[in-house]
């Protein structure tokens, strides 16, 4: 145990201590030597969590009900009695001490995600290390790397949510300098200022539902601890398994903290239901938004690829983003008391995912294809979630793992091709690069197939998992449906042994559950799974475009290139090449239900030693994880379909691409309704000719009549159609929905305007007031200044009116 | 009243300084010269000083004029001390042939507060504060010899004269009500007074005109309106050292009088005491800051500011008399060592730039002093800020404590009434320190960031030390107020102890007679 204290400490203290040296010594001593620390700190974190990896999982496989180690570094914060809760279980009443320590975890889930990461950071820093070379802000940038590590590691190792919430912050200050890190172009100062505010959003959410929680729980701790702070786990049993006494019971304070996300609760399952779980995971869900860049909060994040391009493939793309599916995936057993907010959950992750896959299909930026596609992945991760299945969210967390490798790629590549193209980023003024850049062509290309889901590649497995999971789901819902609609009396009479024991096994799951919401809840996650299919093929179909974009076609190399057109040097291409053979066999060796039914999925496996995962609601529903060949097949069909369209369309001649974008655009459409070409037909000579015939025999108002209703009519019809012209399609997905837009609208305009009007008021009528009131004393200044003239006879006068002032004053108040 | 042998070694610590006095007086004649004689008058401080720390004795005995309680030791400390510093800055600033007189004249001055701080008798009392009027006409007059010091000495000199005359003919109808001149004690004139109504005619509604009186010969010396007019007029007049040293030293006097007569002696008048004390208040700090906003003389402008200080003082004054052991007393005590450390360090960098030929009168002189004296400037700024009421320096606990005085007055006082002249006392003080930070700012504004003008400073390494020892006392009163709360906290209790007892026996025999009437 000692070893998993020792190492839960050095992993977030090893980034934090190269972040405050190269802090103080970056800018005089280090200089371009700046990447030494951070660099040897982020790896020596690395070892440290594939070693509390195997300490977890080696003593995760001797418990059945998972392992946590919980250690407190220091008491932070300690009032007592902090506030008077009212309508509490009577478990929980008295636990409303407001104790927080300073505590670390050790889990399942926390020790992949910190292996996750460290290891992704690790990379990413020997990447950075080529690419900011020569940069002033050398040492800046490692230092806010090291800083920005420290946090994520901290965020994913917290045992409470405090302190969750702090780090959950810290993370987005690092990102907001880290966007901002060349503050000098207006985009990015602009860029870190949006992702900023836009997060704001999201954590006014969270903090909200921190508020839910404290009072309906009475502590924000994850785990259990004993009053005086203990979390020894012996202990607790110990003292959970007395019975309270009558002068303890008298005396109100429980004898063990249960904490929200501890052994206890998720055992018998106290979780609060109804519109409070309701309201608790819509908050939790509305700051994992913020976060991970759901709609309707996605769009800091295509404008956070101002930053340097390391930094988008560490914080944008494989870590800090996905901080918000952590939470969720954390929070597991507060989202299991609502389906409602599952539904919600994965409704916006399937929402997101669609969205953001049709915008990247016309973006012409490479990092913001990539960005769109990184939104687009982790709103499959929410989707995920969104079952509610254990399967559903080994999947997710599954994916998650997945994305980061290849995604991280995909970005450095990207990076590798800016820093080869003199910082120019749209794929129309370069192109054909491969022979120039053939090692980054490579990696890209493994990094494109995984992502698209290229069969046996690691993101086909996990993506498979998804869809699988929301399949099952859908599934499991119907199935419920029609055996309650075989027993119409809700499933009450049981007729034989078999039945009983099968409503007792259902019971867990859909015991609540009316039979219009399984009806309801089944079409929605049905048309879910429509829709994560035909993200799927969106994927594909944008990554090779992307690819071929960049990759193939004529070689175009931009003049700001200049000397620097060629392969990126070792210190780039290595961590490519490491990333490459990760995003390649990653998920083929964790998840070897595919091998066969022997095999297990190991990583599942391991996830499911986390507590809140191992126990209670969620594992009642878990299956089996098996390898779902059907829906393997199919995506797999997509994928490989949606290459070849990709580069039919793409390699050669764009001919075609160039008609669907015409025809997407309703190019040459609008002419046949435009008002002007219809008013000229009548200079047209054959009508010219009726109407003079017409003219001639008197019926010239007729001929003039029915050319006015054609003209009436084109009016009317032009107007649908004008509005095509601007919002078509094509024009949808480049202008990104007009989502921006919309927000300037709607908010951000009102608040300008609003703020200008407050501004003037203040500038105007407050500050003329106030300066009104400052002149007052001065005005009376100058009024009693002209009593002192000089003459003693007056002061001395004065000094006797003075006394008889008062007395007379004693005397009209006597009477 | 009698004196007995006892009584002289009370006395002791100022028989030391009156005797020490009349040697300079006579050794002046002989030998000249002003460092030498400065040594000596420090030396004499030093021996009443720890004549006095030897003197303490937690006796309870009231031994005929004089009080021990610790009131008394923290003024005559304060006295010795202020007495000293302004020995510094006056010996370096003084003429040589007039120095001797000048530094046994301030002896005297300052043996007269001392005697204040402890007096427990109507005459003494009077004759302790003649001890401190009569040295101050010479000290003025020794200052400089023009018109201008000339006519503020003569106006100071009348004016005293007639506050001393209502302040007598106050003290008189005291002792006309209460038939004794003893203040506190056995058969005193607090016992006498607390069981006399005011209201019921007869010799009792006498008491208020005396309260006025008293009010009116003693807010001469604190400056407070309307008896304030000659302060501007004569600290103009007077020379840099002797406008600190009025500005201060007779306000102490002030202040501690006020206290032992009207707050601690006179408890049948504490209702109509507050109430005029509090108006005096807020009309003497509102009328000192908003005329101070116009000064260009800086001595006129620390004038004013010593006017609107009296009307913080007043404050505490006004919170003592509403209610018992409020804290008001030592909020009191406690703003004016505070001011007095303040003001002294203000006027003795004034007087250290001054040189013989010209001397440091006007704001615009200070200009850009922050580049040409760094550690003047620093000083100044640091005394302007403390008077202004900034925190952390000790101006601001001086406002708080006092702030605080009214607010638990208003909150905790039974009366509707009491409440909400209170409030109002608080909220105008706020004000007030807010109209009084734009003219104190000024100073420093000028002097940090006003180009700086050729002057030819003078250097008088006394009153240079007297200014470093003051802004530091001032900074570290600002971080470690503690102990001096402390020590006000102990004078406060320990002057209220004789009430407090007086009143105990009072309620004993009216709960004794109670019993008896069924």
């Amino acid at each position: 145990m000692d070893s998993i204290d020792t190492l839960l400490v050095l992993i977030p203290g090893l980034p934090l201590a190269a972040a405050i040296t190269v802090g103080l010594l970056g800018a005089r001593v280090l200089k371009e030597r700046s990447h030494y620390p951070v660099i040897i700190a982020l790896f020596g974190s690395f070892i440290c969590s594939l070693l509390l990896l195997g300490e977890v999982r080696k003593e995760g496989e001797s418990v059945d009900d998972g392992f946590e180690h919980v250690v407190t570094l220091w008491n932070w914060a300690d009032v007592s009695n902090a506030y008077e809760l009212t309508d509490t279980a009577a478990a929980d009443v008295g636990s409303h001490d407001f104790h927080i320590d300073v505590t670390l975890r050790a889990d399942a889930l926390t020790a992949i995600m910190l292996s996750m990461v460290t290891f992704i950071s690790s990379l990413v820093a020997i990447f950075a290390a080529g690419y900011m070379h020569g940069d002033r802000g050398y040492w800046r940038f490692f230092a806010y790397i090291g800083l920005f590590v420290f946090s994520m590691t901290m965020l994913v190792s917290v045992s409470n949510f405090i302190l969750l919430f702090v780090f959950w912050e810290a993370v987005g200050v690092c990102s907001y300098l880290l966007i901002g890190f060349w503050y000098e172009k207006p985009e990015a100062a602009a860029a870190g200022k949006k992702a900023f505010l836009v997060n704001r959003v999201g954590d006014f959410g969270f903090a909200l539902a921190l508020f839910l929680i404290w009072t309906n729980y009475g502590t924000l701790n994850f785990h259990d601890t004993l009053p005086n702070g203990s979390t020894d786990p012996n202990l607790i049993a110990q003292v959970a398994a007395t019975p309270p006494s009558e002068e303890a019971a008298e005396h109100a304070k429980p004898a063990v903290i249960r904490g929200v996300l501890g052994r206890l609760r998720i055992a018998t399952n106290d979780y609060k239901h109804g519109n409070i779980a309701l309201a608790i995971c819509l908050l939790l869900l509305l700051g994992a938004c913020g976060k991970s860049a759901q709609f309707p909060l996605h769009v800091w994040l295509p404008d956070a690829m101002e930053g340097p391009t390391p930094v988008s493939a560490l914080i944008h793309a494989a870590t800090m983003v996905t901080a918000g599916v952590y939470m969720v995936t954390r929070c597991t057993p507060l989202f299991m008391a609502s389906p409602e907010a599952q539904l919600t959950v994965a409704c916006v992750g399937g929402f997101t995912a669609l969205l953001a896959g049709l915008i990247a299909l016309t973006q012409y930026d490479l990092k913001r294809v990539l960005a769109y596609s990184t939104v687009s992945q982790l709103g499959y991760m929410f989707l995920a979630l969104g079952t509610g299945t254990v399967v559903g969210i080994t999947a997710g967390m599954f994916h998650l793992f997945t994305h980061a490798f290849f995604k991280a790629l995909l970005f450095l590549g990207a990076g590798s091709v800016m820093h080869a193209m003199g910082d120019v980023i749209d794929m129309r003024r370069f192109g054909g690069l491969r022979k120039l850049m053939p090692t980054t062509h490579a990696t890209f290309m493994i990094g494109c197939l995984a992502l698209a889901g290229f069969p046996l590649l690691s993101g086909f497995f996990s993506k498979d998992s998804i869809v699988a999971a929301v399949e099952e789901r859908v599934h499991a819902l119907e199935h419920e449906h029609e055996r309650r609609a075989a027993h119409p009396v809700n499933g009450a009479v049981a007729n034989d042994a078999q039945d009983r024991s099968a409503e007792v096994e259902h019971a867990g799951v859909f015991a609540l559950w009316t039979p219009d919401q399984l009806d309801t809840f089944a079409r929605v996650y049905k048309w879910l799974f429509y829709s994560a299919m035909f993200t799927a093929l969106l994927t594909t179909f944008y990554t090779f475009r992307a690819f071929y974009l960049t990759f193939y076609g004529e070689e175009v190399i931009p003049h700001e290139a200049g000397h620097h057109a060629h392969e990126s040097p070792r210190m780039m291409t290595v961590p490519l090449v490491v990333l490459a053979v990760c995003a390649a066999v990653v998920g083929g060796a964790l998840d070897q239900t595919w091998i066969g039914p022997a095999r297990t999925h190991q990583f599942g496996e391991l996830l499911l030693q986390t507590p809140s995962l191992a126990n209670g609601p969620a594992a009642a529903a878990h299956d089996a994880f098996k390898f779902h060949g059907k829906i393997a097949g199919i995506s797999g069909a997509i994928a490989l379909g949606a290459i070849l369209l990709a580069t039919y369309l793409y390699l050669g001649h764009r001919r075609e691409i160039e008609l669907i974008r015409s025809l997407m655009d309703f190019e040459g459409f609008s002419r046949w309704l435009d008002v002007d070409s219809v008013s000229r037909w009548q200079k047209a000579r054959w009508i010219a000719a009726i109407h003079r015939g017409a003219t001639a025999i008197g019926l010239g108002w007729l001929t003039a009549l029915l050319g006015n209703i054609v003209l009436m009519i084109a009016i009317v019809l032009s107007t649908p159609f004008l509005l095509g012209h601007f919002v078509s399609p094509y024009k949808l997905s480049l202008r990104k929905f007009f989502i921006d837009e919309l927000y300037n609208f709607v908010i951000v305009l009102p608040l300008r305007v609003f703020a200008a009007t407050c501004y003037l008021v203040d500038r105007w009528i407050v500050d003329g007031l106030v300066n009104l009131l400052g002149k007052l004393p001065l005005l009376f200044g100058n009024l009693m200044r002209s009593l002192q003239m000089g003459l003693v006879q007056f002061y001395a006068l004065a000094m006797v009116l003075g006394v008889v002032v008062l007395l007379v004053a004693k005397a009209v108040l006597a009477g | 009243m009698y004196v007995d042998l006892d009584t002289i070694k009370l006395l002791w610590p100022e028989l030391v300084l009156v005797l020490l006095a009349t040697w300079i007086y006579i050794g002046g004649t002989i030998q000249q010269g002003r460092w030498w004689w400065g040594l000596f008058a420090l030396a004499a401080y030093g021996v009443s000083g720890h004549a006095v720390a030897v003197g303490i004795v937690e006796a309870n005995t009231v031994s005929g004029p004089l009080t021990p309680d610790s009131l008394g030791y923290v003024v005559r400390f304060t006295a010795i001390v202020l007495g000293a510093l302004f020995t510094l800055v006056l010996t370096a600033s003084a003429r040589k042939e007039l120095a001797s007189e000048t530094i046994a004249t301030l002896m005297l001055l300052i043996c007269g507060v001392m005697l204040v701080g402890r007096a427990n008798d109507l005459v003494f009392l009077f004759v302790s504060l003649e001890l401190v009027s009569i040295p101050t006409y010479v000290l003025l007059y020794l200052g400089r010899r023009d018109r201008a010091t000339s006519e503020a000495t003569v106006k100071y000199f009348f004016l005293s004269v007639l506050s001393s005359a209502v302040l007598l003919y106050g003290l008189t109808m005291l002792y006309g009500v209460a038939g004794t001149t003893t203040l506190v004690g056995p058969g005193s004139i607090q016992s006498e007074l607390q069981s006399l109504s005011v209201d019921a005619g007869g010799l009792g509604s006498l008491t208020p005109v005396a309260l006025v009186l008293i009010i009116a010969g003693l807010g001469f010396k604190m400056a407070a309106v309307p008896f304030h007019f000659y302060a501007p007029d004569v600290y103009q007049g007077a020379t840099n050292a002797n406008a600190g040293l009025l500005a201060v030293v007779p306000k102490v006097a002030g202040v501690i009088a006020l206290i032992r007569v009207a707050v601690i002696a006179m408890p049948n008048v504490a209702e109509f005491a507050w109430h005029v004390t509090l108006v005096l208040a807020l009309v003497t700090m509102t009328i000192g800051n908003v005329c101070a906003l116009w000064q260009q003389n800086l001595r006129r402008l620390m004038a004013y500011s010593s006017i609107a200080h009296a009307g913080y003082m007043l404050i505490g004054v006004a919170v003592a008399m509403a209610m018992e052991a409020s804290g008001g007393i030592s909020g009191t005590l406690f703003y004016l060592l505070v001011y007095a450390f303040g003001s002294l360090g203000m006027f003795a960098a004034l007087a250290s730039l001054g040189s013989d030929e010209q001397e440091v009168s006007r704001l615009e002189q200070l200009s850009g002093l922050a580049r040409s004296r760094p550690f003047v400037a620093g000083a100044i700024a640091v005394c302007m800020f403390s008077l202004a009421g900034i925190p952390p320096l000790a101006g601001f606990w001086g406002k708080f404590t006092l702030f605080t005085g009214a607010v638990r007055v208003a909150t905790d006082s039974g009366g509707q009434a009491t409440s909400v002249w209170f409030a109002v006392l608080a909220v105008g003080g706020a004000i007030n320190a807010a109209i009084a930070a734009v003219y104190y700012l000024r100073v420093v504004a000028v002097m940090y960031f006003q180009p700086s003008r050729e002057a030819n400073f003078g250097t008088n390494v006394g009153a240079r030390v007297v200014m470093l020892f003051a802004a530091v006392l001032v900074v570290a009163l600002g971080i470690f107020p503690r102990s001096i709360f402390n020590a006000t906290e102990h004078a406060e209790s320990s002057a209220l102890r004789e009430k407090v007892a007086a009143q105990t026996i009072q309620r004993l025999e009216a709960i004794a007679t109670s019993q008896q009437v069924p």
